[in-house]
């Protein structure tokens, strides 16, 4: 599966940006951190051109595989995902999409992510439940693994107060927890009202790869792909293309 | 290549290192063989390949028939094209033996002491051990499951001990000794498909279950000492030596009450640190301190893990898992390396056999259809060795020769080579034993 890259579009393709650290360099300097690694700068980057959606307001967030494409040297993107999941800088999330997608989200946009969700979902039960912010302070600040035990979830939600089972399910209604079939005695953390997203993801997944398939010899001129919108996914086009082009579904070629 | 023999010879290159560069060249330039040919008279896909140890002389292949065959791959049985290719046709080959195995052998390997003996274990339930010279069976042990893999330490020198990994939970050690289970081992919550001894220790087992998690067990003790985690990473490939802050992250370990606990990726312990994770509050049942990792629900892949290897300096293990993902531990601190392999896909359903070169700079991962070569530091692919018509499912790397062998399912097993060159002056031909000087011959001519 091959989609064919042409040297006139390259100014607008994914990889020259990436060349231009430069520039980026400016508007990031203004933070605590003045010393960035690819992975930082392609993370913001992303991050910065991820797609409005008009339907939900979601907080940006990068799909691992599309790191992957933009940054060569693969094990040194784990490694320094690892340190800033390490640091709290990202949280790292499981999804449900595939083997093994991850997403990738900047604590700051996480935390606005989870308040606007509570928010809806305390006015729609008319109350007030403190086991949201016993869930904020007590273990996402202190678990940045993507998943938790049973118990250890209830031991951390201790720390805030006494913890009843319905407080669980209440998290599990907010989306701010998901079981999934690896393990029944695991919760996995997950980002709230995302759902139409993943959908999109999946099906624009698989609708570009379906379109692709369908040509004579698989493979297509980037520069005619772009400009395509999907029909079934909100995300655009290049959102997809970064994702496949990661995860070793298609790969370019320079004509 | 000249220059390092005069190297060698005037004293400028020490012997071990013009050895292991010329080793590595070979390695890294591997292609399909120009002057070896297995032929394989198997009828079905070929499942486990193992050179013995001892010479490096006689390969063992067991495939999906019942059939086995044993080939020298030192010395050919014939010759062609001129003698350019030589021809390896088996030695044995048992597919109809009245104790035989009924159903696919999954697995086939050598005794390690000597090639008097072989291990075979197949999807009939049965591991079987055959005398290489008379071909007949000596001992037969019922397993309960289909066995997918068994192993024999190469270390031992006071157990003969096979390790079988069957599709029932627990782990059994037959004793060729005695011709009994001499223990089970409990831990896994699945299958087991793979299973190493280590190349440190002769006591140390590694397993790796259907349920995605890798399990260090010491046969002398009961219970499993240590759980890979793949979320147990260190940044590099050895943890740092000073004690930074920057721990594992469970806090879980904390709290835990009254149990020796290891403190992490950052600070190393010599050999017992127990990397225990276990819940509070099963912690109040008291549980033999061996089978408190039986809770551990820790996994290494978020599928099964299909492969293991061992490297030979016995520091680091990698392991193959159905998520597609080849991952690089490092023992004795049991944490994930976070070395990242590309790889699209792994074939899911059945048991695959990794390789490593000796000086473990090179993985070969058979990847659906290709063998796949990475630098295992860097986790770059080197060389994609594409030659088999379908899957393949094992590969061994013979350090003897730099020689690679794969089998895959289309019953071949094919042989990877550096490039020999081929001289073309008919002068060779008293090396050739059958045809002199037939390079100028046509087939027509008289």
């Amino acid at each position: 599966m091959e989609t064919n890259n042409t040297p006139s579009t390259s100014r607008k393709r994914v990889r020259e940006d990436d060349d231009s650290v430069p520039e980026s360099n400016h508007s990031l300097s203004l933070e605590d951190d003045l010393i960035f690694s690819d992975t930082m700068v392609a993370l913001h980057m992303m991050r910065a051109q991820f797609p409005r959606i008009d339907k939900v307001i979601v907080e940006p967030f990068v799909l691992q595989s599309q790191l992957y494409s933009s940054v060569k040297d693969r094990t040194q993107v784990d490694r320094e995902l690892e340190s800033l999941r390490r640091e709290k800088v990202l949280r790292v999330f499981k999804l449900n999409t595939g083997q093994d997608d991850h997403a990738l989200m900047f604590m700051e946009d996480y935390l606005k992510q989870m308040k606007r969700a509570v928010k809806s979902m305390e006015t729609k039960k008319q109350g007030v439940f403190p086991v949201f912010e016993w869930f904020e302070v007590h273990v996402i600040h202190s678990k940045p693994e993507p998943c938790i035990g049973h118990q250890e979830l209830l031991s951390l939600l201790s720390v805030g107060g006494k913890v009843k089972d319905e407080d669980i399910s209440l998290l599990i209604n907010a989306g701010l927890l998901t079981r999934q079939l690896i393990d029944s005695e695991m919760y996995w953390f997950a980002i709230p009202n995302i759902g139409s997203v993943l959908k999109g993801i999946t099906q624009g997944r698989k609708e570009l790869l379906s379109l692709l398939n369908r040509k004579k010899y698989k493979e297509m001129m980037l520069a005619i792909l772009e400009k395509k919108r999907l029909r079934l996914s909100p995300l655009d086009m290049r959102f997809h293309l970064r994702d496949l082009l990661g995860s070793g579904h298609l790969k370019t070629i320079q004509t | 290549m000249w220059k390092e023999i005069g190297d060698r010879e005037s004293g400028k290159l020490r012997p071990n290192s013009f050895i292991t560069r010329i080793r590595s060249n070979r390695a890294s330039s591997l292609h399909l063989s120009n002057h070896k040919e297995l032929v394989s008279s198997h009828r079905g896909s070929v499942n486990s390949l193992q050179v013995d140890l001892t010479e490096g002389r006689y390969l063992l292949s067991g495939a999906a028939d019942a059939s086995l065959a044993i080939y020298d791959i030192q010395r050919a049985t014939d010759y062609e094209a001129g003698g350019l290719i030589a021809k390896h046709k088996p030695i044995l080959v048992d597919k109809q033996h009245q104790n035989g195995h009924k159903y696919a052998i999954s697995t086939a390997i050598w005794y390690p002491i000597d090639t008097g003996l072989f291990v075979t274990g197949s999807y009939d339930h049965h591991i079987k051990v055959w005398d290489t010279n008379t071909t007949q069976v000596v001992m037969d042990f019922k397993m309960p499951g289909k066995v997918y893999r068994t192993a024999m330490s190469s270390l031992a020198t006071s157990h003969m001990l096979i390790a079988a990994a069957t599709e029932d939970v627990q782990v059994r050690l037959c004793d060729m000794a005695s011709g009994a289970f001499a223990h089970t081992l409990s831990g896994h919550r699945d299958g087991v498909m793979a299973v190493e001894w280590s190349t440190s220790s002769e006591w140390i087992l590694m397993t790796g279950g259907c349920d995605g998690a890798i399990r260090f067990w010491d046969i002398r003790r009961a219970g499993c000492f240590s759980v890979l985690d793949q979320s147990h990473s260190q940044l590099g490939r050895r943890p740092p030596l000073a004690d930074k802050s920057t721990t594992k992250v469970s806090t879980s370990k904390a709290r835990a009450p009254q149990r020796k606990v290891g403190s992490g990726s950052s600070s190393k312990h010599s050999g017992t640190s127990k990397i225990l994770k276990h819940a509070k509050g099963s912690a109040k049942q008291r549980l033999h301190p061996g089978l408190l990792t039986s809770q551990d629900r820790a996994t290494a892949h978020y599928g099964a893990v299909l492969g293991l290897k061992a490297t030979e300096d016995g520091m680091y293990l990698l392991s193959a898992g159905s998520d597609s993902r080849l991952r690089l531990w490092d023992i004795q601190s049991g944490c994930n390396t976070l070395v990242h392999y590309e790889i699209v896909r792994l074939q899911t359903s059945k048991a695959i056999q990794l390789a490593v070169t000796q000086d473990s700079s090179i993985v070969f991962l058979p990847c659906m259809t290709s063998v796949k070569a990475f630098d295992v530091w860097s986790g770059q692919s080197r060389m994609t060795l594409q030659g088999h018509y379908e899957n393949v499912n094992c590969c061994f790397y013979s350090t003897h020769d730099q020689e690679l062998y794969t089998g895959g399912n289309d019953r071949q097993i094919l042989v990877w080579s550096p490039l020999k060159l081929i001289p073309d002056d008919a002068d060779e031909c008293d090396r050739r034993t059958e045809q002199p000087s037939a390079v100028d011959e046509d087939n027509w001519s008289d």
